[in-house]
């Protein structure tokens, strides 16, 4: 390629990667040359402007025709689109969490660090979003997971931070070498590593070896990448890592982390082994074949996630349990194919989003306050702040999946595409059910601390700023898409043709 | 009617005043609650009156679009929905007034207030629901709100146990709701009631769909309603405030449940199996927590256990397909339980105690509160003139056409036991001797007892609105125009009638003679004259049989029921949560820690994966 055709590209669809990228620059070199006295936190703030310009500028995509450039390796349609813009929202507010973030135990130095590191890590998350290609996606979850676990060991002098970084590293590299190992076979049965030219070969495949390869490949690929999602049988790491690591790295990986695992997932399911048949032209394709091992998956992550977190003490381990149980009931969602599985999924990870960041905002206030991260530093938090004890009751009802809150719509809707797949997931359904059932006892565990406990304690919070802002939108955004998740439901219907613009 | 979807939001407005600034206005946060309550009842009043001269009401709009799914949103005015909008707003306006006095001197008062039109909200906002999606939102907010009432003494650690309790039990029968919901969305393509009732009657759901879903909505309403065996929660929600006992556990929520039955009624007429399930469990429910009744010390818990036999009447009434009866039960119980609660929370005011073993020789010191706990007492034991009587009437008579013969019978006695509680809780509260400490005992203030003497009015009156004398007014306006709701008025053999009365008699009389004789026939006894006398006369030999015979054996099964309840039915809910618990435990051992056990567990289950594979439908084969 010429440096002529190269320029003449249509650089213009990476432009929010271009804008994070170029920040994350700017950000490194003003690092290194402020003086080491100044306080860093304008850093976080650029960052936070930077990241809304990338919002506006993906947002000003919306509704244009499939572009791709490369070779087709960066493609911008409307999966991408719906998804990058999450991936956005949900970097911002940590960054909100990250600029409000103040623990004694000597991230100070780190600071700068800390904020462009999660945006190279939502840079990597973004990537991902657009890749059609096999090099590009393993690339982007390359550049999200390593600089996950550099976050995850942000607190240098922090024994537990530590702990959950070297665990976060070696279950990550397990975990990249299965999926890059699935992936080998894949690359190996089709010689190419775009994903549509796959689709394209394997749809008519009628070897019954290859059909065989190809499906070890799809367990390979799925069992790996479920270490992203925290998903059986691969969400072990999930509990030490987040209780290990800084709130905002915690609710980063809970939320964005998730998000992307989730992108990646459909994207190499959906093109790939959508269409891999599994006996010639027209036959059935290899992912529907498969459906109940992705529903055997979705059960046990379902069960094991919201039966564990029973038993939990600690807030952040409870909610590494409550992040693995809501991947079970995504999972739910891609296990029933049916076609309002986008929105179905876009709509969960939305309200996901807004209820989990919300909770971790004030997890954050908590925790920083009372130096531990216990379940019960939560007693009486109504008396000591009746806002926050209010907020949370609001997020955790909405994680329940209460009626009037966006959890309720985003549990209501993966349950009527299980019902309405052909054929039903009926076991799947009730397992569903019968675990948010069990949530229940959890989160209101936590609610019985706030509203029925006394406080040990009668001290005041400060709410920093930028907490506000993140639990503003939060509770908002919860309360909202559960009275009115028309205007979700709409966006999603009026601008994007998600399945049309996905195999084009 | 067009502008009845104002009515819920009155006491919402007042949630949201007291929530913003309760705090500054204090107890003046009653007037809040009161006004707004008042100008609900207000327009439920406009409405039900608009209602008796013109056709239903139904407005809806798009509320949901996924795909090519449309969910709706709106709200209906039919007969159900105006007597029930009318029941809810009127007993809740009384509680809210007659809190102003019960609830005087509390810290959190503003707070009380702010749940309680919280709660209004939500169960107006479910009578008037046109879809049975919306209907299940309220009706969990329902659960919130009485969830927050049962716990308002969160100080109190059986208070706290009791709200989590009536919380989780009422979610098991939700998860019921919530999958035949589902169930019936999936073959219908709706949740508007019409719509489900059309594609039932069009024969476009098959009759096992039919009783599958009947009967899963069913347990939804076993859980809400305190029907056996999802009824422990009910007896230990006590523990909340008396005024929300009345409002919540009496007279509207655990009505829902009789409500939603009712609203679906074309459905569970639609298959034998689901009416006649509905049928047995009331009619069990009924004699099952009458008998529990009988040895309770509690004041409340005795009310209880009498709202759960009395729901049970109205489900043996659904489920006899006595629409009519049911309804017709729903409101005149909403009435003297109401007050009958009141009442008691007035006595409990007085002397500051629960147990009605340290009441006794109140009926001269509480000179207002006595006559009108005597006239809830008479109305719900069915004596002949108040509400009760008639509505327990229809019920026997429909319970007995319907072809129940045994679940007449349980009715039967449960009414005997019914009468025999009640009045064996009047004696020992009012007449007698004064036991325990009682200091300075005074009647409540007007605040108070204006609500009972309103409600004690309604007590005696209601039940004319629909009698074999002066005609069905109640049966013919509410099955109008909707044939599916069957006859307005089952007539019935003339002995039922008569059959009642006496067994109802007969309790009052047992109870006299056990926990009354102990005092001077009072005056106001004689009246009842010459049957009472001549059985005086024996009085002691009937006694010494009754306490070795009936009494004896009534107990001896009671405490045997009690004995399954505690036992059987929470030993059973134990064992789940413990199964759960036991889950959870492994679980978390499993997680030790070390991060080689991760990685192994990762590849184990991808081992696990590709072995299935192999052996089910890969090379191997």
């Amino acid at each position: 390629m010429s440096l002529e055709t190269f320029s003449q590209l249509n650089w213009s669809i990476m432009t929010p990667e271009f804008l994070i990228l170029g920040v994350i620059a700017i950000l490194i070199l003003m690092d290194l040359f402020m003086p080491k006295t100044l306080d860093r936190k304008i850093l976080g703030w650029i960052g936070i402007a930077a990241t809304f310009a990338a919002l506006v500028s993906t947002a000003s995509m919306i509704g244009g025709p499939v572009q791709s450039i490369l070779h087709d390796t960066f493609r911008i349609d409307s999966f991408a689109l719906a998804f990058k813009l999450l991936i956005l929202v949900g970097g911002a507010l940590v960054l909100f969490l990250a600029v409000s973030y103040e623990p004694k135990d000597g991230v100070e130095r780190y600071q700068a660090e800390f904020y462009y590191l999660l945006m190279t890590a939502m840079l990597g998350a973004m990537v991902m979003t657009s890749s059609g290609d096999l090099i590009t996606l393993f690339i982007g979850l390359e550049l999200l997971s390593i600089s996950s676990y550099i976050l995850a060991g942000i607190r240098k002098f922090h024994g537990q931070s530590n702990e959950s970084a070297m665990k976060y590293v070696v279950n990550g590299s397990i975990s990249s070498a299965i999926v890059l190992f699935g992936m080998s076979y894949v690359y190996g049965l089709t010689g190419t590593t775009n994903l549509l030219e796959m689709a394209s070969q394997l749809a008519a495949l009628a070897d019954s070896n290859h059909v065989y390869l190809l499906t070890l490949a799809f367990l390979m690929i799925v069992v790996g990448l479920a270490f992203k999602l925290a998903a059986a049988p691969f969400h072990m790491w999930a509990p030490d890592v987040y209780q290990g690591a800084a709130t905002p790295v915690t609710a980063f990986l809970s939320v964005v982390s998730k998000i992307a695992g989730f992108v990646i997932v459909i994207r190499i399911l959906l093109t790939v082994f959508g269409f891999a048949a599994t006996k010639g032209q027209d036959s059935i394709p290899i992912l529907y074949d498969m459906q109940n091992y992705l529903a055997v998956i979705a059960g046990a992550t379902m069960i094991i996630g919201n039966v564990v977190a029973l038993r939990q003490s600690d807030i952040k381990r409870m909610f590494a349990y409550s992040s693995i149980a809501h991947a079970g009931y995504l999972l739910v969602a891609l296990t029933s194919l049916t076609t309002n599985m986008f929105q179905s999924i876009w709509f969960y990870l939305l309200a996901y989003l807004l209820m989990n960041l919300g909770a971790f905002a004030i997890i954050q206030v908590v925790t920083e306050k009372a130096g531990s991260t216990k379940i019960a530093d939560f007693a009486g938090l109504y008396r000591r702040a009746p806002v926050l004890a209010v907020a949370m009751g609001i997020l955790l009802v909405s994680l329940a999946g209460f009626p009037g809150t966006a959890g309720f719509i985003g549990k209501l809707n993966i349950f009527i595409g299980a019902f309405y797949a052909e054929p039903g997931h009926y076991v799947l359904a009730s397992i569903m059910i019968a675990t948010t059932v069990v949530s229940y006892f959890y989160y209101f565990s936590v609610m019985t601390q706030m509203f029925f406990r006394p406080a040990e304690d009668e001290s005041k919070f400060n709410i920093p700023f930028g907490i506000l802002v993140v639990l503003i939108i939060a509770v908002v955004g919860s309360v909202l898409l559960g009275v009115m998740p028309n205007i979700a439901f709409d966006f999603m219907q009026n601008n994007m043709d998600v399945i049309g613009d996905f195999f084009k | 009617m067009e502008n009845a979807w104002l009515i819920p939001l009155f006491p919402l407005l007042s949630f949201m005043i007291l929530l913003l600034i309760g705090k500054r206005l204090r107890e003046a946060s009653a007037y809040v609650g009161i006004l707004l309550t008042l100008a609900s009842l207000v327009f439920s009043i406009l409405v039900l009156f608009e209602r008796f001269s013109e056709p239903s009401y139904l407005a809806k709009f798009n509320w949901l679009t996924i795909g090519d799914l449309h969910l709706t949103a709106g709200f209906e005015v039919n007969q159900l929905n105006a007597l029930m909008l009318f029941i809810v707003s009127l007993v809740s306006f009384l509680v809210h007034t007659y809190s102003k006095g019960y609830m005087h001197g509390d810290e959190r008062f503003h707070i009380f207030y702010a749940y309680l039109g919280l709660f209004t909200f939500a169960m107006l906002g479910l009578v008037i629901s046109p879809n049975i999606l919306q209907t299940y939102i309220f009706w969990e907010l329902v659960g919130v709100g009485s969830f927050l009432l049962i716990g308002f003494y969160y100080y109190k650690e059986e208070a706290k146990a009791a709200a989590k309790k009536a919380f989780i039990m009422t979610r098991i029968g939700d998860v019921g709701l919530l999958i035949g919901m589902i169930l019936l969305f999936w073959q219908t393509k709706s949740f508007e009631y019409s719509e489900i009732f059309n594609a039932v009657e069009a024969g476009g759901v098959s009759n096992t769909m039919i009783t599958l879903t009947a009967i899963l909505i069913f347990i939804g309403a076993v859980g809400k309603s305190g029907q056996f065996p999802l009824h422990t929660w009910l007896p230990d929600a006590m523990e909340g405030p008396t005024p929300v006992s009345a409002l919540i556990h009496a007279a509207t929520m655990v009505a829902a449940g009789v409500y939603l039955v009712a609203a679906l009624f074309p459905l569970f007429t639609a298959s034998k199996t689901a009416l006649l399930t509905v049928a047995t469990i009331g009619g069990i429910t009924a004699i099952f927590a009458a008998s529990i009744g009988l040895v309770q010390t509690d004041i409340k818990r005795v009310l209880a256990y009498s709202t759960v036999s009395q729901l049970g009447y109205m489900m043996l009434a659904l489920g006899s397909a006595g629409y009519v009866a049911g309804v017709f039960h729903l409101m005149t119980h909403a009435f003297f339980k109401a007050l009958l609660f009141l009442a008691a929370g007035s006595v409990i005011h007085a002397v500051h105690t629960q147990n009605i073993e340290e009441m006794g020789g109140l009926w001269k010191k509480l000179k207002l509160t006595a006559p009108l706990f005597l006239i809830g007492t008479l109305a719900i034991s069915g004596v002949p003139g108040l509400s009760g009587f008639f509505s327990k009437d229809e019920i026997l008579v429909a319970a007995w056409e319907g072809g129940h013969p045994v679940l007449f019978l349980l009715a039967l006695i449960a009414a005997f036991m019914t009468a025999f509680y009640m009045f064996r809780l009047f004696f020992m509260v009012f007449t007698g001797e004064k036991r325990g400490k009682q200091k300075d005992v005074h009647e409540s203030p007007s605040v108070m007892t204006m609500p009972m003497v309103l409600l004690g009015i309604l007590a005696v009156v209601a039940g004319y609105v629909n009698t074999p004398w002066f005609g069905s007014f109640l049966g013919d306006w509410l099955v109008d125009g909707n044939p599916a709701l069957g006859h307005s008025h089952i007539e019935g053999p003339a002995w039922i009638m008569i059959a009642a009365t006496v067994v109802s008699l007969a309790g009052i009389l047992l109870a006299y003679l056990i926990y009354g004789k102990r005092s001077i026939a009072p005056d106001w006894l004689s009246g009842k004259g010459d049957m009472l006398h001549t059985v005086l006369n024996n009085k002691y030999y009937i006694d010494e049989f009754y306490k070795l015979t009936v009494v004896a054996f009534v107990t001896g099964f009671s405490y045997l029921l009690r004995f399954i309840d505690v036992f059987l039915v929470e030993g059973i809910v134990k064992g789940v949560t413990g199964i759960v618990q036991g889950l959870g435990r492994t679980g978390s051992k499993m997680q030790s820690g070390q991060v080689q056990t991760y990685g192994a567990v990762a590849f184990l289950g991808l081992a696990v994966l590709v072995v299935i594979y192999a052996l089910t439908g890969g090379y191997l084969r």
